[in-house]
């Protein structure tokens, strides 16, 4: 008899809409690393401490993110997407041109932020329309921490 | 007597650049969703820049007269960015993607396209800037003429 979660993984498995937002969100989630870990070395200004030590906790954060949404891309019998120009092809994140202020790379790294979650609020639709609880449960905690690390970043430019 | 005509606010075909935005796949937040933002929340905005707010998202629908809208965007920015920082982050970026220089180093000369960078407080620093990135190296600035454009919406 088949179970129920077994149904849902197959049913994700053939959803290749499903897999087409989990690599954009795998993607997003590559390049805003890429923007945080920029932002942590050429930040300059009275905050440069605090910043520069939270910068690094998010990109070590989105480091170990990446590995678990492109294995849960394998785990759909799918491939995940790769290479620095692919994955900066399809988030289309705008790069920072350093120097900027400080206040800059904040603001940037938020509108950064609020794409991923986009994304990832698509990824866990779709895999809710598929009844696909695992990856949903992943979209969830990714959009929680890019909500926290948002609020986190206004708060610096208040 | 002579009469002198106005410039033509239409840049010449050639000169046009195509905007990288479309409805479908633009995700930055479009400037007048966060002019609209500012005016909702409580207590954002205070008595003349509710009237200069109002003005710039009028200029902004009617994409017209870029020149207009910068200098507009200047002054707002220089009495609420400090207060507003990511709103007036959003609307300078959106204006950066959306709007572009043309630069004609003397008349009847060939126009040369020139990005517009946000990263200055008024009109003429501006357009200096643009002025500037358009010469080439040692080359010098005659009768310059730098007018804005906006981007045509594909």
């Amino acid at each position: 008899m088949k179970t129920a979660t077994t149904t849902s993984a197959a049913k994700a498995r053939t959803d290749t809409r499903l897999v087409d937002a989990l690599n954009l969100v795998l993607a997003d989630s590559y390049a805003l690393m890429a923007l945080t870990h920029l932002a942590h070395w050429n930040i300059e200004g009275p905050d440069f401490f605090e910043l520069h030590k939270a910068f690094e906790q998010q990109y070590r954060e989105l480091f170990e993110a990446i590995d678990e949404i492109a294995e849960r891309v394998r785990a759909l019998d799918a491939f995940a997407v790769g290479g620095l120009n692919k994955l900066a092809r399809l988030a289309g994140m705008e790069e920072f041109s350093s120097p900027m202020p400080q206040k800059d790379y904040v603001a940037g790294l938020i509108v950064a932020h609020e794409k991923v979650m986009d994304d990832a609020s698509r990824a866990r639709h779709l895999a809710g329309e598929v009844d696909d609880l695992e990856t949903q449960d992943l979209m969830i905690r990714r959009i929680t921490f890019h909500q926290k690390t948002v609020w986190m970043l206004k708060s610096c430019l208040k | 007597m002579t009469t002198t005509r106005p410039p033509a606010l239409t840049p010449a075909p050639a000169a046009t650049v195509p905007c990288a935005c479309t409805p479908a796949d633009c995700r930055e937040r479009c400037a007048v969703e966060v002019i609209d933002g500012l005016l909702r929340a409580a207590g954002a905005v205070r008595g003349a820049e509710m009237d200069a707010l109002l003005d710039l998202r009028w200029l902004l629908r009617r994409r017209e007269d870029p020149e207009g809208v910068l200098a507009l965007f200047c002054q707002l920015r220089r009495s609420m960015e400090e207060r507003h920082y990511l709103a007036f982050y959003r609307l300078r970026r959106w204006l950066e993607n959306h709007c572009y220089a043309t630069v004609r180093l003397c008349a009847g000369g060939p126009e040369r396209v020139s990005p517009v960078r946000l990263d200055r407080f008024c009109v003429e620093a501006i357009r200096g800037h643009c002025l500037q990135t358009a010469l080439a190296p040692g080359e010098l600035a005659g009768a310059s003429r730098v007018r804005f454009h906006f981007a045509t919406l594909q």
